[in-house]
């Protein structure tokens, strides 16, 4: 057996089945409820001091939460059929059961989006302007209110756990991918997902939100915890794999350790986990970019290398099989096409509800008390 | 097969019977490619019968008629598979050697490309034969997923999940699969476990045949006779030499027209 040497001759290649496409989808529904859990302290339980945060935090929840269905949609091969999943019964289908919590949860999403923005929109009405009627209608004749925000947040938390729960399970019970099939996924996506969301709260922070100092320096220590977390499973992970106490990790950690690539990508998630860590935590004011475009990268990798990645160890072929990214929609244009409608989407929802003036020390401004006329700017 | 009136047929099927179609018995008389006729296809099949395939590696050539044929009677769209002989040379002590094996859907007695499909576009006939409705399969690519054998693709002429079929259409008007009909060395042999007479039962009973990935529990109806353990699951060696690929062919078509 020592001396036997095996070459493959021909065999077929299988061409990674779930697309780009599908990257993005995990990508920007993980960011999307990592947003709604990051904007429940500001809105749900009414911390003032929370808000400015929660506020950015719900533009990703809001504006990631609308362009992942449509990327989940296009991973589809057959899009327009997607009514079959709702005219039969498949209860054994992670699948079939996320068919039922997106819709839920993005409707429970707009509602808590609109409970929390509803003070803003009925600050807007008062201002004397040609869109202020709108306004007064978008917010329904009413102003903040604390009550159905919590039973919103309340609402739009169960949809948030129930996407985390279907989104994690449905890849970890793939049996027949090793790498997929540890039960330490879902909060592999889970905790990646908060950081990532983390993340894009300090991107925003430095580009929408008025590069507020405050915001920065929370939102890097909750990304420094999301990236603890991270760290930690990918520690157990790899300790579970490499002391063979599970045989599902080791093997999930041999199905790929023979491989180069393999290798040097993992170094490159561990650089991008610990780095921002590590600023986050020594720095953690006036390193918002830097953290936040890492945290947000290291997210989107993770989901990357396990979907892309993940395809190309083939199930009985030798080796691996390669990837090549395609120019088209089934590759780079997806990839750009869906960036590109979240970008749409926060200049949308940016554009309607600008971020508040804040006075020079930082302090937010008063929204103006019911029934006061505003002058336009 | 007229797609456009199949559609036709789901959009008219999901109007007119809408969310009543859960509650529906399925019907024989619904027409097919609607969700109801689906739900009367899985009772397609006689239960009288259990398919399964044995395949003798000892008598494969590597010839790959098998895999020209299913091509041909299958109109399996170019550059995808649904069964092909893998081919290794095996060198040991200096002497080397081939060894084929042929790969196809293991039509498994407990097929886990089944329980994931979210629209139950694929389905086990009471047959034993797995099978997959593409007028109803939405393309989710899941089954492809769960499939520990690499035996299912995406098929790019209907953008839904396809595999063998032991040629269902063969079976079911008394033939046999095309790669078994045109196999050469007679490697390939074709019949009802439920018949303890056939051929398939006579060497499941005495050849002590092997199954690709035991470990995986999904009980395979294609045995292997002369199944080297090296090569039961996924192959530790050198890869392909030749591999073809739909995305590989494109990517050198784009670059020839460049």
């Amino acid at each position: 057996m020592m001396d036997t040497q095996i070459l493959e001759v021909i065999n077929v290649t299988r061409e990674a089945a779930w697309l780009p496409w599908a990257v993005q989808y995990f990508f920007l529904i993980g960011l999307s409820v990592g947003g709604v859990l990051l904007s429940l302290p500001g809105y749900a339980f009414a911390r003032d001091g929370w808000r400015p945060l929660g506020r950015l935090a719900l533009i990703v929840a809001l504006t990631c939460g609308l362009a992942a269905p449509v990327a989940l949609l296009s991973d589809l091969h057959q899009p327009g059929r997607f009514w079959h999943f709702y005219v039969v019964f498949r209860p054994t289908s992670w699948m079939w059961w996320g068919s039922l919590f997106i819709p839920l949860y993005i409707g429970a999403l707009l509602l808590y989006g609109w409970a929390c923005l509803r003070e803003e929109l009925w600050a807007h009405g008062r201002i004397d302007s040609r869109l202020a009627g709108l306004y007064r209608l978008a917010a329904l004749g009413g102003g903040r209110n604390d009550r159905l925000i919590r039973a919103a947040g309340l609402l739009v938390l169960a949809g948030a756990a129930l996407v985390a729960l279907y989104t994690g399970v449905e890849v970890a019970v793939v049996k027949a991918r090793p790498l997929w099939h540890t039960p330490f996924l879902p909060l592999q996506f889970l905790t990646t997902a908060l950081a990532g969301a983390a993340g894009l709260v300090l991107i925003l922070n430095r580009t929408v939100g008025g590069a507020d100092r405050r915001v920065e320096v929370r939102g890097n220590r909750l990304l420094a915890g999301a990236l603890a977390a991270v760290m930690l499973c990918g520690g157990l992970w790899l300790w579970l794999g490499l002391s063979g106490l599970d045989a599902g990790h080791a093997a999930a950690l041999e199905s790929v350790a023979g491989s180069e690539a393999w290798r040097v990508t993992a170094v490159w998630a561990v650089a991008a986990t610990v780095v921002p860590f590590v600023i986050a935590i020594g720095w953690p004011a006036g390193t918002g970019w830097l953290t936040g475009l890492i945290a947000v990268h290291s997210a989107w990798m993770f989901r990357w290398t396990v979907f892309i990645g993940g395809q190309t160890v083939p199930k009985t072929g030798a080796g691996f099989y390669d990837y090549a990214l395609p120019a088209g929609p089934d590759g780079l244009l997806g990839i750009v096409g869906t960036a590109g409608l979240w970008l749409f989407l926060l200049i949308l929802l940016t554009s309607v509800l600008p971020t508040p003036h804040r006075p020079a020390d930082g302090r937010r401004a008063p929204l103006p008390p019911h029934g006061t006329a505003v002058p336009a700017e | 097969m007229d797609r456009s009136r199949r559609n036709f047929c789901l959009g008219a099927g999901a109007a007119a019977v809408g969310a009543a179609t859960l509650a529906a018995a399925p019907s024989d008389a619904a027409p097919s490619g609607t969700v109801a006729g689906v739900a009367a296809a899985r009772t397609g099949g006689d239960p009288a019968h259990r398919w399964a395939m044995v395949v003798d590696v000892r008598k494969c050539v590597g010839c790959q008629a098998c895999t020209v044929a299913c091509i041909m009677e299958n109109d399996v769209p170019e550059n995808s598979f649904r069964t092909i002989v893998s081919t290794y040379e095996v060198t040991e002590q200096d002497k080397a050697g081939s060894y084929m094996l042929p790969r196809l859907c293991n039509h498994c007695e407990d097929p886990p490309c089944i329980p994931v499909c979210p629209t139950g576009a694929t389905f086990q006939r009471t047959d034993g034969i797995v099978v997959v409705d593409n007028t109803v399969c939405v393309g989710c690519a899941y089954c492809v997923q769960a499939c520990p054998y690499d035996a299912r693709f995406i098929n790019h002429n209907s953008q839904t999940a396809d595999k063998c079929t032991f040629c269902v259409h063969r079976v079911d008007a008394g033939l046999l699969p095309a790669c078994v009909e045109t196999c050469v060395g007679g490697a390939r042999v074709f019949g009802d476990l439920k018949d303890p007479a056939s051929a398939v039962s006579r060497l499941v009973r005495e050849a002590d045949p092997k199954v690709l990935k035991p470990e995986q529990g999904t009980q395979p109806r294609v045995f292997y006779i002369g199944l080297d353990p090296r090569f039961q699951g996924k192959v530790d060696g050198t890869p392909t030499l030749w591999r073809p690929s739909a995305h590989t062919e494109r990517s050198h078509a784009g670059k020839e027209h460049a």
